[in-house]
């Protein structure tokens, strides 16, 4: 190894440990004396180097680091808080509108229970007399005030699971049959239907609907009308 | 399904809990050396603050991705490096020499401070490309193949740097030596 292969190494490194360094080293005092000379630069240098950390720079390293991590947690609350809240929203309207989807038409189930009963009841021909009627009607808390004219039939029946009065009164145009049905949270009281030769509206009262049921082409509205006036229900 | 949910909310909570510890400890074993390596690559104290908190702010938000603790060291003077490249793309900063910037050795004699603040202004004269490999030496204690691959570049090349490095401090502390001895004699 000649000199100038030496110095370099050395001045790359002053801490090499190559072998042939340190073997040329220890056969030269001079080579000795020009390491420890490096080396005491080095540890000049590293001393000369050396710089007063701020003191508050450890804190701010560590609070940067709680605040981002805290601002991200805050987001990330509030990103499931949002989630949460309109999974509830989407719950809810789902639910109700499912709900509204479900209300039992009452109308077209009065249909039903008239054309499955066939003329049982339509072809009734007793004479029912209003006390009668009022004493049956007495169950939903209502009485009619009025003469309702000739009653054929009066008798409680399974309405969806509902006891409800069913009558066979005399319109307009040919036999009428109405339902007196007490309110439940799975009807929808307002409502009309047809079909099956016949048509039917419902009607809303404080705590029962009516339902009126003729033939197709029956004035049934006037029926609807003139009950709406007899009825009464007690508070 | 509750209880699910707050058993894996228990274990973040305790993951966070764990990052938090293994960044505390990163802070405190290296902030020190991080700073003083930052100081003497952009020779602004000021600056060097900022560049070791976005370092470290940065290192906070991957410190998953560093899985071995013994490259802590190498992972955070990658970011410094990159933070300290992107600050010339935004802005270039006047920088003041790191001769002003207050040194540790206050309680220092003053011939050895005085010899000191020459030795400084020395390396803070080196150009870039020597002074950087030369503070990791000094600063890290790397080896040439550890600074060459923190620095990307041939061993052969860091070892040529280094040379020319110390060369150049002793060129020029032996010439204000020269100078000194004249003036005083």
């Amino acid at each position: 190894m000649d000199e100038l292969e030496f110095r370099r190494t050395l001045y790359a490194d002053p801490n090499c440990s190559d072998e042939r360094i340190l073997a040329a080293i220890a056969e030269d005092p001079k080579k000795q004396a020009f390491r420890k000379e490096l080396k005491q630069l080095d540890k000049d240098m590293d001393l000369a180097s050396q710089v007063k950390v701020p003191d508050d720079l450890v804190h701010k390293l560590l609070l940067r680091q709680t605040m981002q991590s805290h601002r991200a947690s805050k987001v990330r609350n509030r990103i499931q808080l949002a989630m949460a809240a309109s999974v509830a929203f989407v719950v809810g309207v789902s639910f109700t509108m499912w709900q509204q989807h479900n209300l039992l038409n009452i109308a077209d189930q009065a249909i039903a229970h008239v054309y499955m009963e066939g003329n049982y009841a339509l072809e009734a021909q007793n004479n029912v007399s209003l006390q009668q009627v009022n004493a049956k009607l007495a169950q939903f808390g209502g009485e009619f005030t009025e003469e309702l004219g000739q009653v054929y039939y009066a008798n409680f029946c399974d309405f969806e699971n509902v006891r409800s009065l069913h009558m066979v009164m005399q319109g307009e145009n040919g036999k009428v049959s109405v339902f007196v049905i007490p309110h439940d949270d799975a009807h929808n009281a307002e409502s009309t239907a047809n079909g099956r030769g016949y048509q039917s509206q419902a009607l809303d009262l404080k705590r029962a609907s009516i339902v009126v049921v003729g033939e197709e082409g029956a004035n049934i509205e006037g029926m609807k009308q003139q009950l709406k006036s007899k009825i009464h229900f007690s508070a | 399904m509750f209880s699910r949910k707050q058993n894996s909310q228990a274990s973040v909570s305790t993951d966070m809990l764990n990052k938090q510890k293994r960044y505390e400890v990163l802070v405190l074993a290296l902030h020190t050396d991080i700073f003083r390596y930052a100081c003497w690559l952009v020779k602004n104290k000021t600056v060097a603050e900022d560049i070791v908190q976005e370092t470290f702010l940065r290192a906070w938000k991957s410190l998953d991705s560093l899985k071995d603790e013994k490259a802590a060291k190498s992972w955070l003077i990658t970011i410094l490096r990159r933070e300290n490249a992107r600050r010339f793309e935004r802005k270039q900063f006047d920088l003041v020499d790191i001769d002003d910037v207050s040194i540790i050795d206050d309680q220092l004699s003053n011939e050895v401070e005085i010899e000191h603040r020459e030795l400084r202004a020395v390396m803070g004269s080196l150009s870039e490309e020597y002074r950087e490999p030369l503070m990791l030496q000094i600063v890290f204690g790397y080896s040439g193949d550890e600074i060459a691959q923190q620095l990307n570049l041939n061993k052969n090349t860091v070892m040529t740097r280094l040379f020319r490095a110390r060369n150049q401090v002793k060129e020029a502390l032996d010439k204000a030596n020269e100078n000194r001895g004249r003036e005083n004699g």
